[in-house]
């Protein structure tokens, strides 16, 4: 970095906390929860027991679920101060992380581009898989976390539901996070980190700053918005000091080692 | 010669005499009052103990007049080096003993010319200082028979030799809560190598008249476990077994010579494995719960097979008896989950989410999970491959531009 590059506020620190939530409670869900679901091999029993067993397994897992629920709480508490501030954007339109018709205009341009056929599409603020990584959270926050709460809480949910709904929970849970892990391992992080253009590691969820030129790349129509509305000036941020590229390196790296080595083993039992 | 006596022959046979070991003594060194001739008509008895000192002492020599003398065994004028195999000369007295000993695993072996075998004194000890099987100093007083079966059936060396499929019984045994009441806690109460195998008369495993033979295997470990023998009785598997069916027997869970605290983890989770052997449906989808994960992992503080279906008193689950029958299953859950009500016992421990028609919810809900989850990677997949060229060329074409903007400033 020679220093001259301009810099823009891609994420908030509201954003760059939660999203450092996720990172600390997913990782710690998976890390707790593998073991558990692959109590049959070798390396699913090393890490129960290094971690000091299925029973503080459990509590930790608990833990982890707790601040899932904490940044699921704040993220809605965010959404509902947008609302009252009477920010309607984040419903529709250039701002919002609802999927709308341009999104899946953009999914086939993407596509046809994939196979040499067209142009890159010109992404807004947020890319149609973007937004599909946020749904995404919120789908199996809502499925895992409920599935996991009729687990937690057997003697209490039987009193007005049916046994058998254990069972399905059961299924739900495990299947579930595997969905998320398989997906957030592989699929997130090769579009966000590990795809040539990033690789290795994109820290703007970290350092919150995009820089100009890779703004005007990855975001063109969002770039080009700011710039006619003359909002430009108002993202402008400074470059990330040396601790936060120091910070985001160490933090980024450690969750992509621990996400690649947890698929890795996933995928070497599913296929061995 | 009194009345009703037997005429006793008093010819000696010069040559066997000579022949014998002590054909160089004269006559009148052991019959001493016959030095003088005539002598008397009634000689006494010869006594061995004058260059034999102390030769005799125990059980035999205990009977005094009633027991054997010296030349029962040894013979008179023809005293030869006693022969190897002493029942020829044992069942003189023990008739009935020596009998089933010749019907025996170590009798039979002895017919067919096996050098190895117990013969009666190899277990009984020293013939001259033979102990009562109640005297402490026996080799095979009940805390000294292990170690005395031991000599032999600790040997792996001569187990391999002669084909005898635990070659080391003693040690297991030893190991075993059997061996340590009887060695640490010295209970004559605990079942020793006798009580489970006979003695005299130890049968191999697959005679039918064995005490350890399958079909016989309860009723030998309820000669003391006689409450367990009466519950097991009744159960799946004791009825299984007496219609000749493949059940388990005491020993197919506690094991034989092994025999372990039941509180164990090693031994609870080997349990598991082994009810798994039959009930390989059950094994495989109790691992499929929280209950199985975790003891797969190693620990015991959840329900294992036993906890829900006891240990002894397994019947099926439509009998009302059963630990996991409808009337009795919330109580069962109960154990463990104290809050456990009528709708928390429709949980399904054994839950097969392959099949359609008994889990139709859960056949269901898997098919729709696995479906979501092969869905989303499969397109997702397709998405990163075809991405993944596009982005390399655009990462080379990127490096190319800067390269070429560093040459012309």
């Amino acid at each position: 970095m020679s220093g001259s590059e301009r810099y823009y506020f891609r994420f908030n620190l509201y954003h760059r906390i939660l999203h450092g939530m996720v990172i600390f409670s997913f990782l710690g869900l998976a890390l707790t929860g593998l073991p558990l679901k692959y109590a049959e091999t070798g390396w699913g029993r090393w890490l129960s027991h290094v971690l000091g067993g299925p029973f503080t397994t459990g509590y930790l897992h608990r833990f982890f679920a707790v601040i899932t629920f904490l940044y699921f709480g704040l993220h809605l508490g965010y959404v509902a101060r947008l609302v009252l501030k009477g920010q309607r954007g984040i419903f529709w339109g250039p701002d919002s992380m609802v999927p709308q018709p341009r999104d899946f205009v953009q999914l086939a341009q993407h596509v046809r581009y994939f196979l040499g056929l067209g142009p890159r599409p010109r992404f807004g603020r947020w890319a149609y898989w973007e937004k599909f990584d946020y749904w995404a959270v919120f789908w199996g926050v809502s499925i895992i976390g409920a599935s996991g709460l009729l687990l937690w809480f057997p003697a209490f949910f039987a009193r007005f539901l049916p046994g058998w709904i254990f069972n399905v929970a059961i299924i739900i849970h495990s299947d579930e996070a595997l969905l998320a892990v398989a997906f957030i391992f592989t699929v997130h992080f090769f579009n966000t980190h590990l795809r040539p253009e990033k690789f290795p590691m994109d820290p703007v969820i970290f350092t919150g700053r995009v820089e100009e030129e890779e703004f005007q790349r990855e975001h063109p129509a969002e770039y080009e918005r700011l710039r006619v509305e003359g909002r430009l000036e108002a993202h402008r941020a400074d470059p990330p000091p040396l601790w936060l590229r120091n910070f985001a390196r160490v933090v980024g790296f450690s969750a992509l080692a621990i996400g690649i080595i947890l698929i890795g083993l996933i995928i070497g039992t599913a296929l061995g | 010669m009194g009345p009703g006596r037997r005429p006793i022959s008093l010819f000696v046979d010069q040559a066997s005499f000579q022949g014998s070991v002590h054909g160089f003594l004269e006559c009148v060194q052991c019959h001493v009052d016959a030095a003088e001739i005539p002598h008397p008509d009634v000689l006494k008895k010869v006594q061995c103990q004058t260059c034999h000192e102390a030769a005799v002492s125990g059980a035999h020599a205990l009977l005094g007049g009633k027991g054997p003398a010296c030349s029962s065994c040894h013979g008179s004028h023809a005293i030869s080096p006693p022969p190897k195999v002493e029942s020829v000369i044992c069942k003189k007295c023990h008739a009935l003993v020596v009998e089933e000993y010749g019907k025996s695993v170590h009798g039979m072996a002895l017919v067919k010319g096996n050098g190895d075998v117990a013969l009666c004194l190899n277990c009984h000890g020293s013939v001259h200082e033979l102990k009562k099987v109640r005297d402490p100093g026996s080799p095979v007083y009940p805390l000294n028979l292990p170690r005395t079966c031991g000599i032999c059936h600790g040997d792996p060396e001569l187990a391999r030799r002669h084909g005898i499929a635990v070659t080391n019984a003693y040690q297991l045994y030893m190991d075993s809560i059997h061996g340590r009441a009887l060695a640490r806690s010295g209970l004559l109460v605990a079942a020793n190598c006798s009580s489970c195998h006979g003695f005299h008369g130890i049968r191999p495993k697959d005679d039918p008249a064995s005490k350890v033979n399958r079909m016989n295997v309860p009723s030998t470990c309820g000669t003391c476990h006689a409450g367990i023998l009466v519950v097991y009785a009744e159960s799946v598997h004791g009825k299984a077994v007496r219609n000749g069916d493949a059940a388990p027997v005491c020993i197919d869970c506690h094991s034989a010579h092994q025999i372990r605290r039941v509180e164990g983890a090693p031994w609870q989770l080997q349990a598991i494995r082994e009810c798994g052997t039959c009930h390989e449906e059950s094994l495989k989808t109790y691992r499929d719960t929280f209950h199985g994960k975790v003891t797969a992992l190693g620990f015991t503080r959840v329900a294992k097979c036993s906890d829900c279906h006891t240990a002894h008193a397994i019947f099926p689950s439509s009998d009302p008896r059963a630990a996991v029958s409808p009337a009795k299953i919330v109580a069962t859950c109960q154990q463990c989950h104290p809050q456990a009500t009528a709708a928390f016992a429709e949980f399904h421990p054994h839950a097969d989410y392959h099949n359609k028609e008994r889990f139709p919810k859960l056949y269901y809900t898997y098919l729709f999970m696995t479906a979501l989850l092969v869905g989303t990677m499969s397109l997702f997949g397709l998405h990163t491959v075809l991405w993944f060229p596009r982005s390399l060329l655009e990462r080379i074409r990127r490096r190319r531009a800067r390269a070429g903007e560093e040459l012309e400033p």
